[in-house]
């Protein structure tokens, strides 16, 4: 650890407000030289907005930025780069019909290039850091690891002295991860910095010195890596407003019949990374199941598996004794199965259509609305008109477009709809992202009415205290596998996080390290 | 409180439509104005010209006639255009399509006439075209939704080939009797689409092509057909999750485009050229597509976009006659109105969005 009085960098209550949503609130930290800072929090806890501020993409609301214990206004990346701060998204921004060199000269060079010298130095700057690139290699040749050390050799080639990184390992294979591991500390003990944004406690434990917690667009910890583990971790970032709301759940006797079974499904392409491993699990009539895990770990191919839009590798589905693995989406939708998507705009609603149209989204080829291939608009907009009374949305009528109304509205329909057609199974993935209270309040109650109705409900979700309100039981999901199936209230909020981390829970309650179920 | 809210959404709903218009009308006149301008360059002067144009069209009830002659194919073109755009697809094979039926209405009339009552050879030179048309757009999409193919080369491209492939049926098993030009015999009266206003060259084109439009109209609004046309257009991926399969929806929206367009042929044919000919309206194509574009796609829009590219053509020609202006003058003002109406589209845009970001500042004050 750095010795040096003056920190590289000094973040004072910076605040960043999109719009509506508040992605950094009063966020301060530092980060000195020689020192690397891992930023760890759950998707969208705020760690990539107040990275990206810092490299200049975005401005903050309110707050200061100190360089070198100097006050300095970041107005752009090219300034910060000035100022030796190199980012590396998640995504590269590198040019794959390219050479490595040209990509790394880009927007540095003017004029006639002289490719021969440019080589050489750029060798010689990857030798030096013993990366095994060429620098007449094309992009597009590569694989994701070396792409990777191009986008740090980029940063190298501007002379960074503060290098940040968003989630570098997400894309990388063990071994790879290894290699960038030991680069990052090199690079640091060479008085340089390092900002590493995961969500992985591992990572976090093998290569920092400083440990930010991040959570909800605020620094919710700030600890020293000698002082801490990552049991303490778990609970920061997962926060601990979770015991109010779990009480509710006893009531239920046992449920009757098994109306959802999946086995062994997997989701596996040649030559990648498994997205589903083997997943085993059955819902019962008038059940919720919950499935917790830190997004991206392959809760939406789960989803989409069992709906048909994504066809397994491996496995069964069987709904109601009927095998359905292989069958299309609108086959899905025709057997009372309900999808609410996550990304609400991309897959669940059009924006320019009307309330009405969109309430006929997934029924097109039924006949609710349609007789003889003619839509009943005065049936489809009184339908249409009763939910809107029934569910509270706040609209005026049913012909205005979906995409005028606030988001916790637009949501309200697509719940009303969704609902509607899952007569035996609804599938939710993430009901409640971005809404308020009052409506997340009505969508919760939604989904419990529906389960007294006897229906089965698949519920996913990375808000911890959701699965524990609604769930009957739980099940853990950590890169496309389950690490378990529990009754609500068999876990901890610490036992729950480990989980969401990849710990077993065994090994977690005797605070063993590194086992890792791979 | 939600009353007010209630009565200022339905009046921006009005308003929206109100102001379309406003802006659309605004447009075209401007872009009028601007053209005649230019035949000063011609020696020719402005008012006069628009005197002519004027007292030539409606001299006559055979050159007002002449409007809905023109009119009739350039409605159906420009709903075939409208037709693919609905689903976020460019059609702009339209001519080929066009040929096709025509060639079809053609090869049906002038070998069946004689052989089968007049009625029966003109509907069935009518589904030939509709077929042929629709067999030619359905390719176009088929390989879109199989190949991923770019919709707009291939349907591009498509129309050299059937305008060569006509060219070289006129000149084989198609040609006329004396083998002298290239082009068909003309067609025997039997199998004319018949006059629907006498003295004029108005046939019962004019009352098909509205009936489409309608029919279009009835199609993309009101049946799960259309809704799902319009859906995938609109959210690919949302379709797709709702069990619709967007490359089939590529498939059947070309095809009824193309089924339009081959309609637009065999109405040409049978009822206004009564044979084929090479080059023969070589622009239709294009003129659908900014027909299509003048209206926003909206198929009871395009009758009025359609009427006016009508009247400026019988309008451009008679001013040509009566004054020696150039023919070109007509694509001139086409062109300019054209111009305007989508700058029009681009400034409204504009004025919404920025009275949209006012809107949420002052909003985000309060809050």
């Amino acid at each position: 650890m750095s010795v040096n009085s003056v920190p590289a960098v000094e973040l004072r209550h910076i605040t960043k407000r999109f719009a509506k949503v508040l992605a950094n609130d009063d966020v301060s930290f530092t980060i000195n030289k020689g020192e690397v800072v891992a930023l760890l929090g759950e998707n969208g806890a705020g760690k990539s907005t107040i990275m990206k501020i810092l490299y200049g993409l975005y401005h903050a609301t309110s707050g200061e930025i100190l360089i070198e214990g100097k006050p300095t206004k970041i107005d752009s990346s090219k300034d910060a780069v000035n100022l030796g701060i190199s980012m590396i998204q998640q995504h590269f921004s590198l040019v794959p019909p390219h050479t490595v060199t040209e990509n790394i000269i880009l927007g540095t060079c003017k004029g006639i290039i002289d490719y021969g010298t440019k080589e050489k130095e750029i060798q010689e700057l990857a030798d030096r850091y013993d990366f095994n690139v060429s620098a007449t290699d094309y992009i597009r040749d590569l694989p994701v690891g070396a792409q990777q050390k191009v986008e740090i050799l980029k940063a190298l080639y501007l002379n960074a002295k503060i290098l940040i990184m968003d989630e570098p390992t997400a894309v990388l294979t063990p071994q790879e991860s290894v290699t960038l591991m030991k680069f990052v500390r090199d690079y640091a003990e060479k008085g340089n910095s390092v900002v590493f944004i995961t969500h992985k406690m591992k990572e976090v434990m093998e290569v920092s010195d400083r440990i930010i917690v991040m959570r909800n667009g605020r620094v919710s910890g700030c600890l020293e890596k000698a002082d801490t583990d990552e049991r303490e971790l778990a609970r920061i970032m997962v926060g601990c407003d979770l015991e109010e709301v779990r009480s509710h759940h006893t009531s239920d006797q046992r449920p009757k019949k098994e109306r959802l079974i999946v086995e062994n499904l997997s989701v596996e392409y040649k030559n990648e990374v498994p997205l589903l491993s083997n997943i085993n699990f059955a819902i019962h009539e008038g059940e919720i199941f919950g499935v917790a895990g830190v997004s991206g770990n392959g809760q939406q191919e789960l989803c989409e598996a069992i709906y048909g839009y994504l066809k397994p590798t491996k496995g069964k589905v069987i709904l109601d004794d009927e095998e359905i693995t292989t069958l299309d989406v609108r086959s899905h939708i025709a057997r009372g199965i309900g999808y609410l998507a996550s990304d609400r705009h991309r897959y669940s609603m059009i924006g320019d259509m009307s309330l009405s149209e969109n309430m006929l989204l997934k029924a097109s080829y039924l006949d609710k609305w349609v007789h003889k291939g003619v839509i009943d608009r005065k049936k489809l907009d009184d339908y249409t008109k009763d939910a809107i009374k029934q569910y509270k949305i706040k609209a005026p009528d049913h012909a205005i477009t979906i995409g005028s109304l606030s988001g916790g509205n637009q949501q309200k329909v697509v719940v009303a709809r969704e609902v509607d057609m899952g007569e035996n199974l609804i599938i939710i993935d993430q009901p409640t992202r971005g809404l308020d209270i009052g409506a997340i309040n009505y969508v919760h109650k939604t989904i419990l009415n529906e389960k007294q109705k006897g229906k089965s409900i698949l519920l996913v979700s990375t808000e911890l205290s959701e699965i524990f309100a609604l769930s009957d039981r739980i099940a853990v999901i950590y890169k496309g596998k389950m690490m378990g199936i529990y009754k609500n209230g068999e876990l901890t909020t610490d036992e729950i996080g480990l989980l969401m981390a990849g710990y077993e829970i065994d090994s977690a309650k005797t605070g063993g390290e590194d086992t890792e179920k791979e | 409180m939600i009353q007010l809210k209630q009565e200022v959404r339905t009046l921006k709903k009005n308003r929206d439509v109100y102001d379309f218009i406003i802006w659309t009308v605004l447009a075209i006149a401007v872009g009028l104005v601007l053209s005649f301008s230019f035949l000063p360059m011609f020696g020719i002067s402005s008012i006069d010209a628009m005197k002519i144009m004027i007292t030539e069209i409606f001299s006559s009830s055979y050159s007002m006639g002449n409007i809905l002659v023109k009119t009739a194919p350039l409605i159906l073109t420009g709903l075939a255009f409208a037709f693919t755009y609905k689903a976020k697809l460019f059609n702009i094979g339209i001519q080929g399509q066009f040929y096709v039926g025509c060639i079809t209405a053609a090869a049906i009339s002038l070998k069946m006439q004689g052989h089968a009552p007049g009625l029966v050879v003109i509907i069935l030179a009518a589904l030939g075209s509709v077929a042929g048309g629709a067999f030619v757009g359905f390719m176009i999409g088929f390989f879109k939704a199989k190949f991923g193919a770019n919709e707009f080369l291939v349907s591009m491209m498509s129309t050299y080939v059937f305008t060569y492939l006509n060219l070289f049926l006129m000149r084989t098993v198609l040609q006329e009797s004396n083998h002298n030009y290239i082009k068909t015999d003309y067609l025997d009266k039997s199998v004319w689409l018949p006059q629907l206003i006498p003295g004029t060259a108005v046939s019962w084109g004019i009352v098909f092509s509205i009936l489409v439009a309608v029919l279009v109209w009835f199609v993309l609004y009101k049946t799960s057909l259309g809704y799902r046309i319009r859906m995938t257009g609109l959210n690919k991926e949302a379709a797709g999750m709702a069990g619709i399969k967007p490359e089939r929806q590529f498939m059947i929206s070309f095809a009824i485009s193309g089924a339009i367009a081959g309609f637009a042929g065999w109405i040409e044919v049978n009822g206004m050229q009564h044979m084929m000919l090479p080059d023969f309206d070589a622009e239709i194509g294009s003129f659908g597509v900014g027909i299509a574009i003048l209206a926003n796609s909206h198929p009871i829009g395009i009758l009025f976009a359609a009427l006016l590219f009508g009247f400026l053509q019988v309008g451009g020609t008679a001013l040509g006659h009566a004054s020696g202006a150039p023919p070109s003058v007509i694509e001139l003002m086409q062109g300019f109105v054209m111009l305007f109406v989508l700058m029009s589209f681009f400034f409204r845009r504009k004025i919404e969005i920025n009275r949209l970001k006012k809107l949420k500042s002052e909003n985000e004050e309060v809050a």
